[in-house]
């Protein structure tokens, strides 16, 4: 890895702390009667806490929490184009992701690495088309999604917190994006994996072992973005696809009530309305 | 969590929730319409994508909303309020108090202040559209042939506006990708708010000049005729 030259480095003689950390064992996925390592059936989601307004600089924000997996997302604008562009009648949309250094195993990067910049454009991808974009014309809406601790299904709880954070933000929408991913291994579906179950080990097959995320906008019945990691067959996907659209479905109420609970708070301390 | 079947959760009837009825509003109902909400003492509380209501000829979708396959839906988080149009429509909209997110379109008036002066042109930065502030302002433009309407050549900018001076003006086109364009070619738009050179807020004496009340010396300006019912009053009120 290049040293960093404008951040301090540590000693010249040092030992990885991973030299001692212990070893991150692969799981076996096998049977669908199995329980997982944390005890849930392979159904089961984790649970899930979710707020907005934690910024309060920010235009708009959310924080979401499924047990290990922390994100927190903030929305800023519509406020006017900073780099010089090209004229546009519809507003713009940018994203920008990253993982903090310490939230995932391995230690990260403060500059966005190539993971980060993938994660940006897929999340753009899949809020785009909830927003309505024509509404602010010129003007641009800046997500940031920071990661704070990673434990699997990152890209899903990032969509949805984002869509949370744009709601909060009083950015007009046609739907809230929710977000849902699923570790596919041979018959086996994980609902919300944790990053031990998100990585296969070597061993196992090459195909249908792999995940798949989507986005859902359960009000109009619309799917916004998909993205499937690994060799899958047609099936597999298939059904993986139609167990994260139901989980979708299962936690869009939950984000209706954070906003909900959201406005009411706001109302209550404005005498006014 | 059970293990819901899938093909009963996601069929059409099945979509909708009624969570705590946050999810929407009874999308058979073919009556009048809802419930009057603006009488209701607790105000209903919209999310993005919560169906409101059929949408007939009885119903307009208004600011924050908009209608899809026959339904009106929120497009905002906010709450729910209905006026009646004049033709006898319900209008409905989904409102945010003072948090709505404005950006400046056509034909608005807007409040901005002065960056930068040249032959030209002149730069300033919008803070204000129409009585809403701007949480981030716009850059905007006013050129040399939009600060008044009549004797557009004789028009000399550096007698019309000031860096710091405040401006009401029309925006007339989004301009390019940099500005907004802007004019004060109307009698009711120009400077409303400039101080002199002596740092004293001066008065207005005529169209084109302005009066400081410490050293008496005028300076030109392009003075807006300032309406009564743009004047808003802030703090100790009138």
């Amino acid at each position: 890895m290049p040293a960093d030259s404008r951040r301090i480095n540590g000693p010249e003689k040092s030992i990885s702390p991973y030299a001692f950390s212990k070893p991150c064992k692969d799981i076996k996925i096998t049977e669908p009667s199995l329980q997982r390592k944390d005890g849930r059936n392979p159904d089961n989601i984790r649970p899930i806490f979710l707020k907005t307004g934690l910024i309060t600089q920010a235009q708009g924000s959310a924080y979401i929490e499924q047990d290990g997996t922390k994100v927190i997302c903030s929305v800023y604008g519509p406020r006017a184009v900073i780099r010089k562009e090209e004229f546009s009648m519809q507003g713009q949309l940018t994203c920008d992701f990253k993982f903090t250094t310490f939230s995932c195993h391995n230690r990260r990067q403060y500059q966005q690495d190539a993971e980060e910049k993938d994660f940006s454009v897929q999340l753009l991808e899949a809020l785009e088309p909830a927003v309505l974009l024509h509404k602010f014309p010129k003007a641009q809406v800046n997500i940031m999604v920071t990661v704070l601790q990673n434990d699997g299904s990152v890209l899903a709880a990032s969509v949805t917190c984002a869509s949370v954070a744009l709601a909060d933000a009083g950015i007009e929408m046609y739907d809230l994006v929710i977000g849902s991913s699923a570790r596919i291994s041979g018959a086996t579906i994980l609902m919300d994996p944790c990053a031990t179950e998100e990585y296969s080990d070597k061993d196992s097959a090459h195909v249908n072992n792999g995940s798949v995320t989507v986005g859902l906008m359960p009000s109009l019945n619309q799917i916004s973005a998909v993205t499937s990691k690994g060799e899958l067959e047609f099936e597999h996907l298939n059904k993986a696809m139609k167990h994260c659209v139901s989980m979708c479905v299962d936690l869009y109420p939950v984000c209706q009530q954070a906003l909900a609970v959201a406005m009411e708070t706001r109302i209550n301390a404005d005498p006014k309305t | 969590m059970e293990k819901k079947s899938f093909k009963a959760r996601y069929n059409e009837e099945d979509r909708y929730y009624d969570n705590k009825g946050y999810s929407s509003v009874d999308y058979n109902y073919t009556g009048p319409f809802l419930p009057d909400v603006n009488k209701m003492a607790a105000p209903m509380i919209c999310v993005p994508g919560q169906r409101l209501c059929p949408d007939n000829e009885k119903v307009t979708a208004g600011r924050g909303t908009y209608s899809r396959n026959g339904f009106v839906y929120s497009s905002l988080a906010g709450y729910l309020q209905t006026a009646h149009s004049e033709d006898g429509k319900n209008i409905i909209e989904v409102i945010r108090d003072g948090d709505e997110n404005v950006v400046p379109s056509v034909d608005a008036i807007v409040t901005a202040r002065i960056t930068n002066v040249s032959p030209r042109f002149c730069k300033c930065s919008i803070i204000k559209v129409g009585k809403t502030d701007l949480k981030d302002s716009f850059r905007g433009m006013i050129r040399r042939e939009d600060v008044r309407a009549t004797e557009k050549d004789k028009v000399e900018m550096a007698k019309s506006f000031r860096p710091g001076d405040i401006v009401m003006a029309r925006v007339i086109s989004l301009g390019d990708s940099q500005s907004y364009l802007l004019s004060t070619a109307e009698n009711e738009l120009g400077v409303v708010i400039a101080t002199s050179e002596a740092g004293v807020t001066m008065v207005p004496v005529s169209w084109c000049k302005m009066k400081c009340p410490k050293t008496r010396l005028e300076e030109h300006r392009k003075v807006a005729k300032v309406q009564a019912r743009f004047i808003e009053y802030s703090g100790s009120g009138p």
